[in-house]
Protein backbone atom coordinates (compact mmCIF):
# COMPACT_ATOMS: atom_id res chain seq x y z
CA UNK A 1 0.00 0.00 0.00
CA UNK A 2 3.01 1.88 0.48
CA UNK A 3 3.35 3.01 -3.11
CA UNK A 4 -0.40 4.20 -3.44
CA UNK A 5 -0.07 6.66 -0.48
CA UNK A 6 3.02 7.93 -1.02
CA UNK A 7 0.99 11.48 -2.18
CA UNK A 8 -1.00 12.78 0.64
CA UNK A 9 0.65 11.19 3.58
CA UNK A 10 2.97 12.46 6.27
CA UNK A 11 5.00 8.95 7.10
CA UNK A 12 6.72 10.73 10.12
CA UNK A 13 3.35 11.73 11.66
CA UNK A 14 2.01 8.02 10.70
CA UNK A 15 4.68 6.67 12.72
CA UNK A 16 4.46 8.74 15.50
CA UNK A 17 0.57 8.73 16.03
CA UNK A 18 1.64 4.38 16.35
CA UNK A 19 3.36 5.23 19.29
CA UNK A 20 1.20 7.43 20.48
CA UNK A 21 -1.26 4.83 20.18
CA UNK A 22 0.66 2.54 22.47
CA UNK A 23 0.69 5.25 25.10
CA UNK A 24 -2.49 5.74 24.91
CA UNK A 25 -2.96 1.95 25.20
CA UNK A 26 -0.20 1.59 28.33
CA UNK A 27 -1.71 4.69 30.38
CA UNK A 28 -5.37 3.39 30.30
CA UNK A 29 -3.81 -0.36 31.07
CA UNK A 30 -2.21 2.04 34.29
CA UNK A 31 -5.71 3.19 35.19
CA UNK A 32 -7.40 -0.10 35.39
CA UNK A 33 -4.41 -1.72 37.29
CA UNK A 34 -4.79 1.06 39.37
CA UNK A 35 -8.41 -0.23 40.48
CA UNK A 36 -7.56 -3.58 40.39
CA UNK A 37 -4.68 -3.17 43.69
CA UNK A 38 -7.14 -1.07 45.37
CA UNK A 39 -6.35 1.46 48.07
CA UNK A 40 -2.75 0.40 49.21
CA UNK A 41 -1.73 -0.01 52.88
CA UNK A 42 -1.53 2.92 55.02
CA UNK A 43 -1.65 4.23 58.78
CA UNK A 44 -5.32 6.14 58.09
CA UNK A 45 -8.22 5.09 56.04
CA UNK A 46 -7.88 8.68 54.51
CA UNK A 47 -4.67 8.56 54.06
CA UNK A 48 -5.42 5.20 51.87
CA UNK A 49 -8.19 6.85 50.35
CA UNK A 50 -6.38 9.90 49.29
CA UNK A 51 -3.46 7.91 48.23
CA UNK A 52 -5.74 6.05 46.35
CA UNK A 53 -7.57 9.10 44.08
CA UNK A 54 -3.99 10.95 43.91
CA UNK A 55 -2.95 7.73 41.80
CA UNK A 56 -5.87 7.09 39.92
CA UNK A 57 -6.11 10.67 38.63
CA UNK A 58 -2.74 10.84 37.34
CA UNK A 59 -3.46 8.07 35.39
CA UNK A 60 -6.49 10.06 34.27
CA UNK A 61 -4.85 13.04 33.57
CA UNK A 62 -2.22 10.60 31.46
CA UNK A 63 -4.91 9.22 29.55
CA UNK A 64 -6.34 12.64 28.47
CA UNK A 65 -3.03 13.44 27.32
CA UNK A 66 -2.21 10.81 25.09
CA UNK A 67 -5.22 10.94 23.75
CA UNK A 68 -4.79 14.54 22.70
CA UNK A 69 -1.55 13.92 21.50
CA UNK A 70 -3.21 11.50 19.32
CA UNK A 71 -5.55 13.67 18.16
CA UNK A 72 -2.83 16.06 17.20
CA UNK A 73 -1.11 13.47 15.41
CA UNK A 74 -4.11 11.86 13.43
CA UNK A 75 -4.92 15.67 11.81
CA UNK A 76 -0.89 15.50 10.80
CA UNK A 77 -1.56 12.68 8.83
CA UNK A 78 -2.95 13.09 5.51
CA UNK A 79 -5.93 11.19 3.96
CA UNK A 80 -4.75 7.88 1.50
CA UNK A 81 -5.68 9.53 -1.90
CA UNK A 82 -8.80 8.80 -3.50
CA UNK A 83 -7.46 7.32 -6.71
CA UNK A 84 -8.14 4.03 -5.89
CA UNK A 85 -6.39 2.54 -9.08
CA UNK A 86 -7.62 -0.94 -8.25
CA UNK A 87 -11.01 -0.65 -7.24
CA UNK A 88 -12.45 -3.55 -6.19
CA UNK A 89 -9.98 -6.20 -6.54
CA UNK A 90 -7.82 -3.96 -4.31
CA UNK A 91 -10.11 -4.31 -1.64
CA UNK A 92 -9.51 -8.44 -1.81
CA UNK A 93 -5.49 -7.41 -1.24
CA UNK A 94 -6.79 -6.21 2.29
CA UNK A 95 -7.96 -9.77 3.50
CA UNK A 96 -5.08 -10.51 5.43
CA UNK A 97 -5.45 -14.58 5.82
CA UNK A 98 -2.96 -15.02 3.01
CA UNK A 99 -2.33 -18.90 3.53
CA UNK A 100 -6.05 -19.82 3.47
CA UNK A 101 -7.44 -17.91 0.96
CA UNK A 102 -4.63 -16.26 -1.16
CA UNK A 103 -6.78 -14.52 -3.78
CA UNK A 104 -5.44 -11.68 -4.29
CA UNK A 105 -2.02 -13.01 -5.53
CA UNK A 106 -3.84 -15.34 -7.42
CA UNK A 107 -5.89 -13.16 -8.99
CA UNK A 108 -2.75 -10.91 -9.93
CA UNK A 109 -0.95 -14.16 -11.71
CA UNK A 110 -4.29 -14.74 -13.55
CA UNK A 111 -4.46 -11.48 -15.15
CA UNK A 112 -0.50 -11.28 -16.01
CA UNK A 113 -1.46 -14.30 -17.49
CA UNK A 114 -3.98 -13.86 -19.43
CA UNK A 115 -2.31 -10.85 -20.80
CA UNK A 116 0.40 -12.41 -21.92
CA UNK A 117 -1.45 -15.38 -23.76
CA UNK A 118 -3.49 -12.58 -25.19
CA UNK A 119 -0.32 -10.85 -26.95
CA UNK A 120 1.26 -14.45 -27.96
CA UNK A 121 -1.95 -15.01 -29.38
CA UNK A 122 -1.95 -11.97 -31.38
CA UNK A 123 1.86 -12.51 -32.75
CA UNK A 124 0.86 -16.34 -33.91
CA UNK A 125 -2.47 -15.38 -35.27
CA UNK A 126 -0.44 -12.90 -37.58
CA UNK A 127 2.31 -15.23 -38.59
CA UNK A 128 0.06 -17.59 -39.46
CA UNK A 129 -2.19 -15.85 -41.76
CA UNK A 130 1.07 -15.12 -43.80
CA UNK A 131 0.73 -18.83 -44.91
CA UNK A 132 -2.56 -19.36 -46.53
CA UNK A 133 -4.00 -22.49 -45.15
CA UNK A 134 -6.56 -23.46 -47.62
CA UNK A 135 -5.07 -25.37 -50.42
CA UNK A 136 -8.46 -24.89 -52.76
CA UNK A 137 -8.95 -21.53 -54.59
CA UNK A 138 -11.31 -19.73 -52.83
CA UNK A 139 -12.09 -15.69 -52.54
CA UNK A 140 -11.07 -14.75 -49.06
CA UNK A 141 -12.46 -11.36 -47.66
CA UNK A 142 -15.40 -10.91 -50.13
CA UNK A 143 -18.17 -9.81 -48.46
CA UNK A 144 -21.33 -12.25 -48.62
CA UNK A 145 -23.58 -10.03 -50.76
CA UNK A 146 -20.76 -10.52 -53.51
CA UNK A 147 -19.68 -14.02 -53.03
CA UNK A 148 -20.56 -15.61 -55.80
CA UNK A 149 -22.97 -18.70 -54.85
CA UNK A 150 -20.98 -21.46 -56.58
CA UNK A 151 -18.16 -23.20 -54.93
CA UNK A 152 -14.45 -22.79 -56.13
CA UNK A 153 -14.30 -23.64 -59.73
CA UNK A 154 -11.40 -26.13 -58.94
CA UNK A 155 -13.30 -27.95 -56.04
CA UNK A 156 -16.26 -29.51 -58.62
CA UNK A 157 -14.81 -30.99 -61.45
CA UNK A 158 -16.13 -33.18 -63.89
CA UNK A 159 -15.18 -36.89 -62.90
CA UNK A 160 -13.62 -37.38 -66.45
CA UNK A 161 -11.54 -34.65 -66.23
CA UNK A 162 -10.26 -36.47 -62.73
CA UNK A 163 -10.42 -39.69 -64.51
CA UNK A 164 -8.45 -38.16 -67.48
CA UNK A 165 -5.60 -36.76 -65.38
CA UNK A 166 -4.77 -40.10 -63.43
CA UNK A 167 -4.87 -42.44 -66.21
CA UNK A 168 -2.08 -39.54 -67.62
CA UNK A 169 -0.10 -40.03 -64.87
CA UNK A 170 -0.46 -43.94 -64.45
CA UNK A 171 1.37 -44.05 -68.06
CA UNK A 172 4.19 -41.63 -66.51
CA UNK A 173 5.82 -43.83 -64.54
CA UNK A 174 6.62 -47.50 -65.71
CA UNK A 175 6.82 -49.38 -62.29
CA UNK A 176 3.81 -47.81 -60.87
CA UNK A 177 0.59 -48.19 -61.39
CA UNK A 178 -2.88 -46.87 -60.57
CA UNK A 179 -6.13 -47.70 -60.35
CA UNK A 180 -8.99 -45.51 -59.60
CA UNK A 181 -12.28 -46.78 -58.28
CA UNK A 182 -15.54 -44.42 -57.11
CA UNK A 183 -17.46 -47.17 -54.11
CA UNK A 184 -17.86 -44.16 -52.23
CA UNK A 185 -20.03 -41.54 -54.40
CA UNK A 186 -17.87 -38.82 -56.32
CA UNK A 187 -14.65 -39.08 -54.40
CA UNK A 188 -11.90 -41.04 -56.46
CA UNK A 189 -9.95 -43.99 -54.86
CA UNK A 190 -6.57 -44.94 -55.83
CA UNK A 191 -4.80 -47.37 -55.39
CA UNK A 192 -1.05 -47.28 -56.60
CA UNK A 193 0.99 -50.07 -56.66
CA UNK A 194 4.67 -49.57 -56.47
CA UNK A 195 6.98 -51.75 -58.04
CA UNK A 196 7.13 -54.89 -55.38
CA UNK A 197 7.29 -52.43 -52.61
CA UNK A 198 4.21 -51.09 -51.44
CA UNK A 199 0.80 -50.26 -51.59
CA UNK A 200 -0.66 -46.86 -51.54
CA UNK A 201 -4.68 -45.94 -51.27
CA UNK A 202 -5.05 -42.51 -52.03
CA UNK A 203 -8.76 -40.99 -51.09
CA UNK A 204 -9.23 -37.77 -53.22
CA UNK A 205 -11.85 -35.17 -53.08
CA UNK A 206 -12.28 -34.18 -56.87
CA UNK A 207 -8.38 -33.80 -57.70
CA UNK A 208 -7.37 -32.73 -54.26
CA UNK A 209 -5.68 -35.57 -52.25
CA UNK A 210 -7.69 -36.06 -48.85
CA UNK A 211 -5.56 -39.10 -47.06
CA UNK A 212 -3.38 -41.77 -47.81
CA UNK A 213 -2.27 -44.80 -46.30
CA UNK A 214 0.71 -46.90 -47.51
CA UNK A 215 0.63 -50.91 -46.61
CA UNK A 216 3.56 -53.43 -48.00
CA UNK A 217 3.28 -55.34 -51.30
CA UNK A 218 2.13 -58.65 -49.35
CA UNK A 219 -0.48 -56.99 -47.18
CA UNK A 220 -4.19 -56.91 -47.61
CA UNK A 221 -5.97 -54.03 -48.76
CA UNK A 222 -9.35 -55.33 -48.85
CA UNK A 223 -12.11 -55.55 -46.38
CA UNK A 224 -13.75 -59.05 -46.14
CA UNK A 225 -16.59 -57.43 -48.36
CA UNK A 226 -13.77 -57.18 -51.31
CA UNK A 227 -14.31 -52.61 -51.07
CA UNK A 228 -11.00 -51.16 -50.46
CA UNK A 229 -10.05 -50.68 -47.06
CA UNK A 230 -9.18 -47.06 -46.33
CA UNK A 231 -8.83 -46.94 -42.70
CA UNK A 232 -6.93 -50.15 -41.39
CA UNK A 233 -3.09 -49.20 -40.35
CA UNK A 234 -0.21 -51.45 -41.77
CA UNK A 235 1.31 -53.93 -39.61
CA UNK A 236 4.40 -52.61 -40.18
CA UNK A 237 5.98 -49.74 -38.73
CA UNK A 238 8.19 -48.86 -41.55
CA UNK A 239 5.37 -48.65 -43.63
CA UNK A 240 3.19 -46.50 -40.58
CA UNK A 241 6.10 -44.27 -41.06
CA UNK A 242 5.80 -43.57 -44.61
CA UNK A 243 2.00 -43.13 -44.22
CA UNK A 244 2.99 -40.08 -41.76
CA UNK A 245 5.51 -38.95 -44.15
CA UNK A 246 2.85 -39.22 -47.06
CA UNK A 247 0.64 -36.78 -44.97
CA UNK A 248 3.04 -34.51 -44.71
CA UNK A 249 3.73 -34.68 -48.69
CA UNK A 250 0.27 -34.16 -49.27
CA UNK A 251 0.18 -31.31 -47.57
CA UNK A 252 3.20 -29.48 -48.46
CA UNK A 253 2.54 -29.78 -52.28
CA UNK A 254 -0.15 -27.16 -52.47
CA UNK A 255 -0.65 -24.95 -55.49
CA UNK A 256 -4.40 -24.06 -55.66
CA UNK A 257 -5.05 -23.35 -58.69
CA UNK A 258 -3.71 -26.08 -60.73
CA UNK A 259 -4.02 -29.22 -58.86
CA UNK A 260 -3.43 -31.71 -61.63
CA UNK A 261 0.50 -30.39 -61.07
CA UNK A 262 0.04 -31.21 -57.37
CA UNK A 263 -1.11 -34.60 -57.80
CA UNK A 264 2.02 -35.21 -60.48
CA UNK A 265 4.36 -33.96 -58.04
CA UNK A 266 2.74 -36.01 -54.80
CA UNK A 267 2.99 -39.01 -57.28
CA UNK A 268 6.78 -38.43 -58.47
CA UNK A 269 7.43 -38.16 -54.73
CA UNK A 270 5.81 -41.32 -54.41
CA UNK A 271 7.37 -42.99 -57.03
CA UNK A 272 11.28 -42.43 -55.02
CA UNK A 273 9.86 -44.95 -52.45
CA UNK A 274 11.06 -47.78 -54.87
CA UNK A 275 14.60 -47.92 -53.17
CA UNK A 276 12.65 -47.98 -49.99
CA UNK A 277 14.81 -50.59 -49.16
CA UNK A 278 17.79 -50.73 -51.06
CA UNK A 279 18.85 -46.87 -50.24
CA UNK A 280 20.84 -45.81 -47.69
CA UNK A 281 20.58 -42.26 -45.87
CA UNK A 282 22.47 -39.51 -47.43
CA UNK A 283 23.23 -37.95 -44.24
CA UNK A 284 24.34 -40.68 -41.76
CA UNK A 285 25.46 -43.78 -44.72
CA UNK A 286 23.70 -46.53 -42.76
CA UNK A 287 20.59 -48.49 -43.71
CA UNK A 288 19.22 -49.10 -40.17
CA UNK A 289 18.40 -46.46 -37.68
CA UNK A 290 16.01 -48.09 -34.38
CA UNK A 291 15.28 -50.62 -36.90
CA UNK A 292 13.89 -48.66 -39.82
CA UNK A 293 14.89 -47.65 -43.39
CA UNK A 294 15.58 -44.36 -44.68
CA UNK A 295 11.68 -43.16 -45.15
CA UNK A 296 12.47 -39.81 -45.65
CA UNK A 297 12.26 -38.63 -48.84
CA UNK A 298 12.99 -34.98 -49.62
CA UNK A 299 10.31 -32.48 -50.97
CA UNK A 300 12.77 -31.30 -53.52
CA UNK A 301 15.84 -33.63 -54.15
CA UNK A 302 13.88 -36.77 -53.30
CA UNK A 303 16.90 -38.10 -51.51
CA UNK A 304 16.63 -40.73 -48.65
CA UNK A 305 16.92 -40.07 -45.37
CA UNK A 306 16.09 -41.46 -42.00
CA UNK A 307 13.41 -39.74 -40.08
CA UNK A 308 16.07 -38.75 -37.66
CA UNK A 309 18.26 -37.41 -39.88
CA UNK A 310 16.56 -35.47 -41.96
CA UNK A 311 17.61 -31.11 -42.27
CA UNK B 1 6.02 -63.28 -45.31
CA UNK B 2 8.73 -60.72 -45.61
CA UNK B 3 12.57 -61.54 -46.36
CA UNK B 4 14.36 -64.25 -44.48
CA UNK B 5 17.69 -65.61 -44.03
CA UNK B 6 18.68 -68.79 -41.85
CA UNK B 7 22.15 -69.06 -40.29
CA UNK B 8 24.02 -71.01 -38.36
CA UNK B 9 26.04 -69.30 -34.88
CA UNK B 10 28.89 -71.25 -34.29
CA UNK B 11 29.16 -72.14 -30.74
CA UNK B 12 31.60 -69.98 -28.17
CA UNK B 13 34.92 -71.35 -27.62
CA UNK B 14 34.75 -73.14 -24.32
CA UNK B 15 30.95 -72.25 -23.70
CA UNK B 16 28.37 -75.18 -24.15
CA UNK B 17 25.45 -74.49 -26.68
CA UNK B 18 22.90 -73.79 -24.18
CA UNK B 19 25.40 -70.51 -23.01
CA UNK B 20 26.25 -69.45 -26.62
CA UNK B 21 22.41 -69.33 -27.29
CA UNK B 22 22.28 -67.28 -23.42
CA UNK B 23 24.49 -64.59 -25.10
CA UNK B 24 23.29 -64.34 -27.97
CA UNK B 25 19.42 -63.67 -26.50
CA UNK B 26 21.26 -61.23 -24.10
CA UNK B 27 22.49 -58.87 -26.83
CA UNK B 28 19.33 -59.47 -28.26
CA UNK B 29 17.62 -58.29 -25.46
CA UNK B 30 20.06 -54.98 -25.29
CA UNK B 31 19.00 -54.74 -28.56
CA UNK B 32 15.34 -54.20 -27.47
CA UNK B 33 13.87 -57.22 -29.07
CA UNK B 34 10.80 -58.17 -26.94
CA UNK B 35 10.31 -61.84 -26.29
CA UNK B 36 7.29 -63.31 -28.89
CA UNK B 37 7.01 -66.82 -27.45
CA UNK B 38 8.83 -69.55 -28.90
CA UNK B 39 9.33 -71.33 -32.59
CA UNK B 40 10.42 -74.96 -33.79
CA UNK B 41 10.87 -76.34 -37.49
CA UNK B 42 11.50 -80.00 -37.50
CA UNK B 43 12.44 -82.42 -40.56
CA UNK B 44 12.19 -85.94 -41.32
CA UNK B 45 14.43 -87.71 -44.40
CA UNK B 46 12.37 -90.36 -46.67
CA UNK B 47 14.64 -92.08 -49.48
CA UNK B 48 12.82 -93.35 -52.78
CA UNK B 49 12.30 -96.99 -51.84
CA UNK B 50 14.67 -99.46 -53.65
CA UNK B 51 11.78 -101.15 -55.74
CA UNK B 52 10.67 -97.82 -57.80
CA UNK B 53 14.86 -97.21 -58.55
CA UNK B 54 14.29 -99.11 -61.79
CA UNK B 55 16.40 -100.68 -64.08
CA UNK B 56 19.26 -97.58 -64.53
CA UNK B 57 19.99 -98.08 -60.85
CA UNK B 58 20.20 -93.87 -60.54
CA UNK B 59 20.52 -93.30 -56.64
CA UNK B 60 17.61 -92.75 -54.32
CA UNK B 61 16.48 -88.85 -54.46
CA UNK B 62 15.96 -87.93 -50.62
CA UNK B 63 12.60 -86.13 -49.27
CA UNK B 64 12.68 -84.01 -46.83
CA UNK B 65 9.55 -83.34 -45.04
CA UNK B 66 9.41 -80.36 -43.16
CA UNK B 67 7.58 -78.82 -40.22
CA UNK B 68 7.12 -74.91 -39.42
CA UNK B 69 5.33 -73.77 -36.35
CA UNK B 70 5.28 -70.16 -38.13
CA UNK B 71 2.86 -71.96 -40.42
CA UNK B 72 0.93 -74.39 -38.24
CA UNK B 73 -1.66 -76.03 -40.92
CA UNK B 74 1.24 -76.79 -43.14
CA UNK B 75 3.48 -79.08 -44.04
CA UNK B 76 6.69 -78.60 -46.87
CA UNK B 77 8.15 -81.39 -48.66
CA UNK B 78 11.03 -80.61 -50.85
CA UNK B 79 13.69 -82.28 -52.80
CA UNK B 80 17.50 -81.73 -52.82
CA UNK B 81 17.38 -79.55 -55.44
CA UNK B 82 13.81 -79.79 -56.79
CA UNK B 83 10.40 -78.12 -56.11
CA UNK B 84 8.95 -77.78 -52.82
CA UNK B 85 5.60 -78.51 -52.30
CA UNK B 86 3.37 -76.79 -49.56
CA UNK B 87 0.52 -78.86 -48.42
CA UNK B 88 -1.94 -79.36 -45.79
CA UNK B 89 -0.52 -81.13 -41.99
CA UNK B 90 -2.54 -84.26 -43.64
CA UNK B 91 0.48 -84.94 -46.20
CA UNK B 92 2.09 -86.49 -42.84
CA UNK B 93 -0.74 -89.57 -42.79
CA UNK B 94 -0.81 -89.54 -46.66
CA UNK B 95 3.63 -90.47 -46.07
CA UNK B 96 2.28 -92.98 -44.12
CA UNK B 97 0.26 -94.89 -46.93
CA UNK B 98 3.17 -93.85 -49.50
CA UNK B 99 5.17 -96.34 -47.26
CA UNK B 100 6.20 -98.15 -50.58
CA UNK B 101 7.39 -95.35 -52.39
CA UNK B 102 9.27 -93.58 -49.60
CA UNK B 103 11.02 -94.64 -46.67
CA UNK B 104 11.99 -93.31 -43.24
CA UNK B 105 15.43 -92.70 -43.25
CA UNK B 106 16.78 -94.08 -39.86
CA UNK B 107 17.26 -91.57 -36.97
CA UNK B 108 16.91 -88.94 -39.39
CA UNK B 109 14.50 -86.16 -37.17
CA UNK B 110 16.59 -82.82 -36.93
CA UNK B 111 14.81 -80.36 -35.28
CA UNK B 112 15.38 -77.11 -34.18
CA UNK B 113 13.01 -75.09 -30.94
CA UNK B 114 13.84 -71.69 -29.58
CA UNK B 115 12.55 -68.30 -28.99
CA UNK B 116 11.00 -65.75 -31.00
CA UNK B 117 12.51 -61.83 -30.71
CA UNK B 118 10.35 -58.94 -32.31
CA UNK B 119 12.70 -55.82 -32.84
CA UNK B 120 10.68 -53.15 -34.93
CA UNK B 121 9.50 -55.01 -38.35
CA UNK B 122 12.39 -57.74 -37.56
CA UNK B 123 11.50 -61.03 -36.17
CA UNK B 124 14.28 -63.23 -35.43
CA UNK B 125 14.22 -66.79 -33.95
CA UNK B 126 17.27 -68.41 -31.99
CA UNK B 127 17.09 -72.12 -31.63
CA UNK B 128 19.09 -74.96 -30.66
CA UNK B 129 19.48 -77.67 -33.29
CA UNK B 130 19.22 -81.40 -31.63
CA UNK B 131 19.31 -84.43 -33.16
CA UNK B 132 17.68 -87.54 -30.70
CA UNK B 133 18.98 -86.16 -27.72
CA UNK B 134 21.80 -84.57 -28.39
CA UNK B 135 22.22 -80.59 -29.27
CA UNK B 136 23.95 -80.39 -32.17
CA UNK B 137 24.26 -76.59 -33.11
CA UNK B 138 22.50 -73.07 -33.23
CA UNK B 139 20.18 -71.90 -35.61
CA UNK B 140 19.58 -68.09 -36.27
CA UNK B 141 16.55 -66.99 -38.46
CA UNK B 142 16.19 -63.44 -39.28
CA UNK B 143 12.81 -62.05 -41.12
CA UNK B 144 12.35 -58.78 -42.30
CA UNK B 145 8.60 -58.47 -42.72
CA UNK B 146 7.54 -55.74 -44.82
CA UNK B 147 10.04 -56.41 -47.61
CA UNK B 148 9.27 -59.16 -50.41
CA UNK B 149 11.94 -59.15 -52.44
CA UNK B 150 14.65 -60.95 -51.76
CA UNK B 151 17.30 -58.69 -53.62
CA UNK B 152 16.25 -55.31 -52.68
CA UNK B 153 16.59 -56.19 -48.56
CA UNK B 154 19.99 -58.04 -48.41
CA UNK B 155 22.04 -54.96 -47.16
CA UNK B 156 19.49 -54.05 -44.76
CA UNK B 157 19.69 -57.60 -43.52
CA UNK B 158 22.94 -57.76 -43.28
CA UNK B 159 23.67 -54.60 -41.39
CA UNK B 160 20.91 -55.95 -38.74
CA UNK B 161 22.62 -58.98 -38.83
CA UNK B 162 26.10 -57.62 -38.15
CA UNK B 163 24.57 -55.69 -34.96
CA UNK B 164 23.80 -58.96 -32.82
CA UNK B 165 25.93 -61.48 -34.54
CA UNK B 166 29.61 -59.51 -34.88
CA UNK B 167 31.65 -61.63 -37.22
CA UNK B 168 29.68 -64.58 -37.67
CA UNK B 169 27.25 -62.68 -39.53
CA UNK B 170 26.50 -65.35 -43.06
CA UNK B 171 26.58 -64.49 -46.42
CA UNK B 172 23.92 -63.96 -48.59
CA UNK B 173 21.97 -67.46 -49.11
CA UNK B 174 22.41 -69.11 -52.42
CA UNK B 175 18.53 -68.68 -52.47
CA UNK B 176 18.92 -64.79 -52.87
CA UNK B 177 20.81 -65.30 -55.68
CA UNK B 178 18.35 -67.85 -57.66
CA UNK B 179 15.44 -65.17 -57.55
CA UNK B 180 16.17 -61.69 -58.36
CA UNK B 181 13.09 -60.05 -58.57
CA UNK B 182 10.31 -63.14 -57.52
CA UNK B 183 8.51 -62.25 -54.30
CA UNK B 184 9.78 -64.33 -51.62
CA UNK B 185 8.08 -66.93 -50.41
CA UNK B 186 8.28 -69.74 -47.19
CA UNK B 187 9.61 -72.73 -49.72
CA UNK B 188 12.77 -70.64 -49.93
CA UNK B 189 12.88 -70.36 -45.97
CA UNK B 190 12.29 -74.28 -46.01
CA UNK B 191 15.31 -74.50 -48.64
CA UNK B 192 17.29 -72.83 -46.04
CA UNK B 193 16.51 -74.65 -43.49
CA UNK B 194 17.22 -77.98 -45.15
CA UNK B 195 20.81 -75.97 -46.37
CA UNK B 196 21.13 -75.66 -42.69
CA UNK B 197 20.32 -79.19 -41.11
CA UNK B 198 22.59 -81.34 -43.75
CA UNK B 199 25.22 -79.21 -43.27
CA UNK B 200 24.75 -79.69 -39.23
CA UNK B 201 24.38 -83.67 -40.01
CA UNK B 202 27.61 -83.96 -41.80
CA UNK B 203 29.50 -81.82 -38.79
CA UNK B 204 31.01 -83.36 -35.87
CA UNK B 205 29.28 -83.93 -32.98
CA UNK B 206 29.93 -81.07 -30.57
CA UNK B 207 32.86 -81.93 -28.58
CA UNK B 208 31.93 -80.26 -25.17
CA UNK B 209 30.26 -82.64 -23.72
CA UNK B 210 26.49 -82.91 -21.63
CA UNK B 211 24.38 -79.92 -23.39
CA UNK B 212 21.21 -80.22 -23.49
Amino acid sequence: MADVLSVGVNLEAFAQAISAIQALRSSVSRVFDCLKDGMRNKETLEGREKAFIAHFQDNLHSVTRDLNELERLSNLVGKPSENHPLHNSGLLSLDPVQDKTPLYSQLLQAYKWSNKLQYHAGLASGLLNQQSLKRSANQMGVSAKRRPKAQPTTLVLPPQYVDDVISRIDRMFPEMSIHLSRPNGTSAMLLVTLGKVLRVIVVMRSLFIDRTIVKGYNENVYTEDGKLDIWSKSNYQVFQKVTDHATTALLHYQLPQMPDVVVRSFMTWLRSYIKLFQAPCQRCGKFLQDGLPPTWRDFRTLEAFHDTCRQ
Amino acid sequence: MGVTCVSQMPVAEGKSVQQTVELLTRKLETLGAEKQGTFCVDCETYHTAASTLGSQGQAGKLMYVMHNSEYPLSCFALFENGPCLIADTNFDVLMVKLKGFFQSAKASKIETRGTRYQYCDFLVKVGTVTMGPSARGISVEVEYGPCVVASDCWNLLLEFLQSFLGSHTPGAPAVFGNRHDAVYGPADTMVQYMELFNKIRKQQQVPVAGIR
